[in-house]
């Protein structure tokens, strides 16, 4: 008798809890976008003022990054001249965007603003997360005086720009957020190595071959020639492979008919892959597989490495004085390319902030993307804060940028070498994180030989892509 | 008090005052909403492994059977089982062989033992992300400490975890450094509670150390290993975050085990709906092996107190 | 002859083997911790190069406690798993009372499921919680994390305390009771004390479990809360990697369970030993 008693109680508070989580799931729907219509910029009044908000409180989520800690740094100062509070979290770069996913999925507005590349905002705005800030752009009453929006460097905020439709270039579209620092890729190399040496500085991939095989062990038996990324994620694909992948002429995904299908497996794609897999073999580290931005950078300060083929702002920060044991020792230069006189082809990133459509404080959070991507601020963080590479034209051409990129020789040449044909490579698709991630998968086992050829590996990746975006119907857009 | 038999006779419930007979859910009472509010996403994560459910999606619908089907015909499934076992097995393994080895030898109470009991018990409380970045500086081919004492003995530029070869090896390593010291300190705690007049006996009657160990103390023993090796079974079938620390299931598909793969596909790529299948299954594989091992030992405890 | 000859050896020999077993283990198991601490006081441009001759800096130090707002976060953290742990104690023992009194049918499986949550996937609960959270209000607050904490901290400490319970036998009870004493009393005065080792040694252990945890704060907490093996991890790079900044976050990290565990390392042992095995 007391254990049926029991057991009545038992199944009564399973029976609620069944009913509450059903409810729980929303029951069919998701309740996701939508946000509210309620602060929409003032468009009545003509006047702009900083205190439109005050008394707000909005919520942004942050990457760890130097742009995050200078914004950390004048949060006051902004809360003095808007009156809007503002409570932030940093994640470290691995699990960040996990988080901010999660977040977003939730439809539950916070955060109001989050810190996002292009890539993952094709996948965030496709499901309807993301707010398209042309609408505050073009509204005179919205934006600052002092804003000038063409002041910002052109290919850092027509990355943040696009249509919507899978397989269209970036460029054109929905503003999908506002750049606060970008970076090209080029290449960065130690110069005492090439002169105890007596080499000269890699132009095309047959010298960058040759230099493999000479500086291997350069610098003592851990030491090796070239440093590029190879972690497990899409981090690993985006900066140099992607680069000198569109070089060699391949490219990700091809249209055909109302389908988005893979050519990762065509001649220029296996071409390349080959020429990758070599060079890490020839002259890469032992740990390739482990390498993410900041090993490259720190092999390169401890004079490990010899070269690194990656985002130009990463080694930038060995070579402060002081920074590292090589410092002073590093320069650096384009990217090489196919034969002399090539165009310098680079892919392009940039960290950017953008809002969230769910957000119940739009037009908070539109005052602080304002203040946090204006020349003021750009100019804080790069000179003092050293946030690379900087979004804003007026902080380049400062008299203060200039003098403080005299310790990094050559680091503007070669961004000017390759800004002009520096767009963002990869084909805008909302499976972003599965296609990258498998592919940097397939590119570990290709490099280790699991594969009887790179043309095998890349041929199920093919598979593996065109299942990830088989979903895609062009003909509804 | 209740439930048990008072001098053989049967306890006539009715005779027990009301107040006093609800008092066992009285007590229970707040443990159990604790719990019953925790069995809730258990249920959703059952029902939702039936939809197409993705943050995706405006709306969800029923798919049936299509998740699960897609998983059990599919190679990934299989080689996250395998992984997971692996893992799971070879570090619990080590785990309590090293574990039982360690207590044993702290069985004999000196200073030195007496500091380093205290001391062993440290590397447990480590956050396994961070003892993972120690031990990838260490390990480091170009910057590490324990690379420059390796290539004292001539080995240079050991893998560790970037190579499909020895990946395993490594992610057990640190699991066996955060957690062997959960095992020393249950054998410890069975080794210290070991009556003493079976061993005074058989020192008495000249019995080898192997002897003393192999009938006296391992059996007694037994009941105490019973819960390290369920705790740190069930532990490693399920362990997340050192390898996604370290790895993140590479190089390749190394150590992709079944909760990493439910992880990369339900968060970083957001499919959840088809994630959810995998993670059930390892819910069920850990449920049933845990209750087994339990069985056991409650069996063995049982025997062990004479009861 | 020949027996003494080697009962003295072994004698000489034994002390040494286990000594240096012990050594071995200790090199292997203390010399990371060592390390984690010497790195706290290195500068970044030292940290590769030099292995243990450096100049020891405390910019780490400034750069973490003063430079960043790791104190909020340990606070933070010392909130949610002490209070997570005071939960599971004041919860937990009750119904480690219960179970191992009271017979019902199926007590066992009961039991036994309540060990269960330990063990589930924390990945394949924490998207169910994550959205029912949402929709409850407690995302991102002390009373969400603390109650998902008790999936980890609650198992261990019912079932080490039930088997104490079972080991106190009914009759200690019974005799308070003759004594004219209530149930309460008989409960705080005669049982607590005599389940101090196991409750102090899981409750130690829970707290580890808990304030080690990385996956539920992760993603039940955004900016209100943000733990500390989260929070070690920030240190890690924005312009390089701070190896220097993360030892300092970590080290510190670990001084309030090196505290507690110093505390009650009289009952550590002792406490875990569940009363299986008696006299």
């Amino acid at each position: 008798m007391k254990g049926k008693s029991l057991k009545r109680v038992f199944a009564a508070m399973m029976a609620a809890a069944l009913v509450a989580g059903m409810a729980g799931c929303g029951g069919g729907s998701n309740d996701s976008g939508g946000g509210s219509g309620s602060d929409q910029p003032s468009s009545n009044s003509g006047e702009f003022d900083w205190k439109a908000y005050e008394g707000t409180t909005i919520e942004i989520q942050m990457v760890q990054h130097t742009a995050s800690e200078a914004m950390v740094n004048k949060l006051e100062e902004f809360e003095e001249l808007t009156g809007i509070h503002v409570e932030y979290s940093i994640t470290p770069e691995s699990s960040y965007f996990d988080k901010v996913s999660t977040a977003l999925a939730s439809g539950s507005g916070s955060p109001d603003l989050f810190m996002s590349g292009a890539y993952q905002l094709w996948d965030y705005s496709s499901a309807g997360y993301v707010e398209d800030l042309n609408t505050y752009l073009d509204d005179a009453g919205a934006v600052s005086p002092d804003y000038d929006f063409d002041d910002f460097v052109a290919s850092a905020v027509n990355a943040l720009k696009w249509s919507g439709v899978p397989g269209e270039a970036v460029g054109t579209g929905q503003q999908l957020g506002i750049p606060l620092a970008f970076e090209v890729y080029t290449m960065a190399y130690n110069t005492r190595a090439f002169e105890e040496n007596g080499l000269e500085v890699p132009k095309t991939y047959d010298e960058l071959l040759e230099v493999c095989d000479a500086l291997q062990k350069w610098n003592g038996e851990n030491s090796y020639a070239v440093a590029v990324r190879g972690a497990r994620d899409w981090g690993t694909i985006h900066p140099a492979y992607m680069s000198m992948y569109a070089a060699f002429g391949a490219k990700d995904f091809e249209i055909e008919g109302d389908k988005l299908v893979s050519a990762v497996n065509s001649k220029e794609a296996v071409e390349m892959t080959e020429f990758f897999v070599d060079m890490i073999n020839r002259g890469g580290s032992s740990s390739w597989s482990k390498y993410t931005w900041y090993d490259c950078g720190v092999d390169l300060g401890t004079g490990n490495a010899a070269i690194v083929l990656d985002a130009d702002n990463n080694p930038v920060h060995q070579n402060w004085e002081g920074a590292s044991e090589e410092a002073g020792n590093i320069a650096f230069a384009p990217l090489p390319v196919a034969g002399e006189g090539d165009p310098q082809i680079s892919n392009y990133w940039t960290w950017s902030i953008a809002m969230n459509s769910a957000s119940q404080n739009k037009g908070a959070a539109w005052y602080y993307i304002m203040y946090f991507t204006g020349k003021d601020f750009a100019k804080y963080a790069t000179i003092e804060g050293n946030s690379l590479d900087p979004a804003r034209t007026s902080v380049w051409e400062s008299e203060e940028f200039q003098t403080m990129m005299e310790g990094q020789p050559g680091y503007i040449e070669a961004y000017e070498a390759t800004i002009e044909n520096t767009t963002i490579l990869f084909t805008p698709q909302p499976y972003f994180f599965e296609t990258t991630t498998e592919w940097a998968a397939t590119l570990q086992d290709i490099v280790a030989g699991k594969y009887n050829s790179a043309q095998d590996g890349l041929d199920q990746l093919k598979t593996k892509m065109d299942k990830a975006v088989e979903d895609i119907d062009l003909s509804q857009y | 008090m209740f439930g048990s038999k008072k001098n053989n006779e049967e306890i006539n419930y009715n005779e027990i005052p009301a107040h006093i007979r609800r008092r066992p859910y009285y007590i229970i009472a707040p443990g159990l909403v604790i719990l019953i509010g925790i069995m809730i996403p258990f249920i959703t994560a059952i029902f939702l492994s039936f939809t197409n459910y993705s943050f995706r999606l405006p709306k969800w619908s029923f798919v049936g059977l299509r998740n699960w089907i897609n998983m059990f015909t599919s190679k990934e499934f299989y080689h996250a089982l395998s992984v997971t076992l692996r893992y799971g097995i070879f570090a619990t393994a080590a785990e309590m062989l090293l574990g039982t080895g360690v207590a044993l030898l702290l069985k004999k109470d000196t200073k030195y033992s007496r500091i380093l009991k205290v001391l062993f018990t440290f590397p447990l409380m480590v956050a396994p992300a961070v003892a993972v970045l120690i031990w990838q500086l260490m390990t480091s081919n170009t910057v590490g400490v324990l690379e420059k004492v390796l290539n004292l003995i001539g080995v240079y530029n050991f893998p560790w975890a970037a190579s499909h070869s020895t990946a395993m090896f490594t992610a057990i390593v640190i699991d066996a450094w955060v957690n062997t010291s959960f095992v020393i300190l249950l054998v410890l705690a069975g080794i210290q509670s070991l009556p003493k007049s079976p061993f005074e006996a058989a020192a008495v009657d000249g019995a080898s150390a192997w002897f003393t160990f192999k009938t006296l103390t391992f059996p007694m023993l037994k009941p105490f290993m019973y819960i390290a090796l369920l705790f740190r079974l069930m532990a490693a079938l399920q362990e997340f975050g050192i390898i996604y620390a370290l790895t993140k299931g590479g190089p390749g598909d190394t150590l992709m085990n079944i909760s990493l793969t439910g992880y990369i596909n339900g968060f970083t790529y957001q499919k959840l709906a088809s994630a959810l299948p995998f993670l059930l299954v390892l819910w069920l594989l850990i449920n049933k092996t845990a209750k087994f091992l339990v069985k056991r030992q409650r069996h063995l405890a049982n025997q062990a107190a004479g009861k | 002859m020949n027996q003494h000859k080697q009962k003295g050896i072994m004698r000489i020999l034994e002390p040494v083997g286990r000594n240096l077993g012990l050594t071995l283990f200790a090199m292997f198991a203390l010399f990371p911790l060592i390390w984690m601490v010497i790195c706290a006081f290195k500068s970044d441009a030292q940290m590769y190069n030099t292995v243990f001759r450096f100049t020891p800096t405390l910019e780490n130090f400034r750069a973490v406690l003063i430079g960043s707002d790791y104190f909020r976060a340990f606070f933070q953290n010392l909130l949610v798993a002490g209070g997570a742990v005071i939960v599971t104690v004041i919860a937990g023992v009750p119904c480690a009372y219960a179970l191992a009194r009271y017979n019902f049918r199926k007590k066992e499986d009961v039991a036994f499921q309540i060990l269960s949550f330990k063990f589930a996937p924390e990945i394949m609960v924490i998207l169910p919680i994550f959205l029912i959270f949402q929709k409850i209000g407690i995302y991102d607050t002390y009373l969400g994390l603390i109650w998902v904490y008790q999936l980890i901290t609650m198992p261990l400490l019912i079932w080490v305390v039930r088997g104490y319970f079972e080991d106190i036998s009914v009759e200690v009870e019974q005799a308070a009771q003759l004594d004219g004493y209530t149930w309460y009393e008989v409960f705080f005065k005669t049982l607590i004390p005599l389940i101090k080792p196991g409750l102090v040694a899981s409750a130690l252990l829970a707290f580890i479990f808990a304030w080690n945890s990385f996956t539920f704060p992760l993603i039940l907490s955004g900016s209100k809360i943000q733990t500390i093996t989260i929070t070690a991890l920030r240190y890690i790079a924005s312009d390089t990697v701070h190896y220097g900044q993360v030892a300092v976050a970590s080290t510190i990290a670990v001084l309030p369970e090196v505290i507690v565990a110093l505390f009650i390392q009289k009952h550590l042992v002792r406490g875990l030993s569940f009363g299986a095995v008696k006299g």
